[in-house]
């Protein structure tokens, strides 16, 4: 391998089922940017979509937020996503086009696959980074979180290439739109064969949010612990979510307890979230859970108990009783007309 | 089913100590199973009590003191341990330890049906082991597993837990699932499994004997390097109110949110 006939940051963009694209998408797209902004390396976003999806917005969307060129994948067989036919669309384009750099927002989709086509291309891989930029031997530096939080490394691969990493979700600002920008899309059509494919998707089944907002992606979460006492409780924590458009969260405590699914768990072994708002509603914030939030821009705490150690990294911090503060926070938001706008 | 589980020891992160240099404390740190992995040990078990005749062997690559996180899977239930350790694996990163373990595998239990991973390890939270393990042994794999279902002996379902919500993935066998927090706890082990597991004899194999040659192992066999690591600034505390009129707390609290400009 020649390490030099590596050129360019390419930004794997991800698509929901409408075609539209994914806020990390974006965030990636900006984190591209900020790399080497004295010489600028050539941009390029790649997307991957069966035939018949009309990907036009979302190429010009990609375009207008930065990138030089947009590769479009068409195939019928990547209509829905599957591990083993993203992972050879994307591996094949790496060892045809040979990008210094590949990107791609961490979801559950870039950490199942790209981690295989790191594998398949001898890569060196940094996944669910914080902070990217090039250091002065020229490589890519990484910065991820490890050990529950705790600690921060920085990551380079020195021999290999290209260098992929994946961005966590809120690391980045999403890009700014340039609609002057022209668009400079080309399709291509990968070689895959339905026998590739060893796993098959049967069946979704969509969590029903009441506030429709998705914890990994919202700005603002509240999340309810123990101190609401019983499952019926947690409605104080949708009302205050829901007059802030915030998505609802829990601790391992009262998702154990079976009050709220594991999707909605914040903490070790539930999901990490950096919003620019929590809100920890009668959680006393033990390590694992704060291993999945200490990230967030800012902590607003709510419990009785004041030696609870939320409040040892909370910004703002109420020692009180959630059953009355709560209803009458979401009360005073309402009636005062108060939106809040991060 | 002859099903392999891949193993980890971590330091325990809910104790984690450092030093006056803000560097992790290796000594006086507890070392846990990864919990991850032990909802994998528990999968596997759960899938050998409902398919007689099944086997589940279970590995780890690490120290000596690693071999305690097998015991524990053979308390809880697994039938063989082989621990892979060697001065040659020092300095490995996930794409190393994937090649190391999937040459373990191929050599140990070379006609496995599944192999189960956990999806991340707490010290490293990389996820990418499980993955590139598939990818090394050239069989489909699903992440983020949270329960396994056998469809018939050639096939599993897998529950995927995911933003959109939870996706039911059939997987051809041989393959690999990747375990989240499952519907169901890891068990914990009987006195007559603690027994079983101190009469067992795990052996140890190195590099060679796994016919990992040494410029694939370890550091060498690396794609990344890891150039510091540190502590993470830790949050301070700001404002608490306590005792007062709940009244005047939210109104505090929204001045300070109109202070920081997000009313």
């Amino acid at each position: 391998m020649n390490m030099n006939d590596y050129k360019g940051i390419w930004v794997i963009a991800e698509l929901n089922r409408n075609g539209e694209l994914y806020d990390v998408s974006l965030e990636a797209l900006e984190a591209a940017k900020t790399l080497n902004p004295s010489a600028p390396a050539e941009i390029t976003a790649v997307l991957l979509s069966g035939t018949g999806m009309d990907t036009t917005n979302a190429e010009a969307m990609l375009s207008h937020a930065g990138a030089d060129q947009v590769l479009s994948l068409k195939h019928d067989l990547l209509g829905q996503y599957q591990v083993e036919l993203f992972t050879k669309a994307v591996a094949d384009l790496i060892e045809e086009r040979k990008p210094s750099i590949v990107l791609m927002g961490a979801t559950s989709t870039s950490r199942d696959f790209m981690p295989r086509v790191a594998a398949r291309t001898r890569a060196g891989i940094a996944p669910d980074c914080t902070h990217l930029e090039i250091n002065a031997d020229g490589h890519l530096e990484a910065t991820r979180p490890m050990f529950g939080e705790n600690m921060l490394a920085s990551v380079i691969s020195p021999n290999h290439r290209p260098q992929m990493a994946t961005i966590r979700g809120k690391a980045y600002a999403k890009t700014a739109l340039d609609t002057s920008r022209a668009v400079n899309s080309q399709t291509l059509t990968p070689a895959l064969s339905p026998e590739m494919a060893r796993t098959k998707l049967l069946e979704t089944m969509k969590s029903e949010t009441k506030t429709g907002k998705k914890l990994e992606e919202a700005e603002i979460v509240v999340s309810g612990g123990r101190g609401l006492k019983g499952p019926e409780n947690f409605g104080m924590v949708e009302s205050l979510a829901e007059a802030m458009g915030a998505a609802v969260g829990a601790s391992r405590a009262v998702v154990d307890a079976g009050w709220r699914p594991h999707a909605e768990q914040v903490g070790q072994t539930g999901k990490t979230v950096s919003p620019q708002i929590y809100f920890a509603i009668g959680i006393s914030g033990a390590i694992q859970h704060q291993v999945g939030m200490s990230s967030s821009k800012m902590i607003i705490a709510i419990n009785k108990d004041g030696d609870a150690p939320i409040f040892e990294i909370a910004d703002f911090g109420i020692v009180g009783d959630v059953f009355q503060i709560v209803p009458l926070l979401t009360k005073t938001l309402k009636e005062q007309n108060l939106v809040v706008t991060v | 089913m002859n099903i392999v589980v891949c193993v980890k020891q971590v330091p325990d992160t809910a104790h984690l100590k450092f030093d006056a240099n803000n560097q992790l404390m290796r000594e006086g740190v507890e070392n846990i199973m990864n919990p991850f992995d032990e909802y994998a040990v528990e999968t596997a078990i759960r899938l050998k009590e409902a398919h007689e005749g099944s086997k589940v062997t279970v590995i780890s690559m690490g120290p000596a003191q690693a071999k305690e996180v097998l015991k524990r899977a053979i308390a809880m239930g697994c039938d063989d341990a082989f621990l892979l350790s060697d001065d040659a694996f020092n300095g490995a990163d996930s794409w190393a330890s994937a090649n190391t373990l999937k040459h373990a595998i191929q050599k140990l239990v070379p006609d496995f049906d599944l192999v189960l991973t956990g999806q991340f390890a707490t010290d490293d939270m990389s996820g990418i082991t499980g993955p590139a393990l598939a990818e090394f042994l050239g069989v489909p794999s699903v992440t983020f597993c949270k329960r396994v279902d056998v469809a018939d002996p050639k096939t599993v379902q897998a529950h995927r837990e995911v933003e959109q919500g939870v996706e039911v993935f059939q997987m051809a066998l041989p393959g690999v699932l990747c375990m989240m927090k499952c519907d169901y706890e890891p068990r914990i082990p009987s006195i007559k499994g603690v027994m079983k597991a101190n009469r067992t004899e795990i052996p140890t194999h190195d590099a060679a004997a796994i016919g990992l040659p040494t410029d694939q192992a370890g550091a060498n066999g690396s794609t990344t390097v890891t150039l510091k690591t540190w502590r993470r600034p830790k949050k301070e505390g700001g404002k608490k109110i306590d005792g007062a009129d709940p009244q005047v707390a939210v109104n505090e609290l929204i001045g300070f949110l109109r202070e920081r400009k997000v009313i």
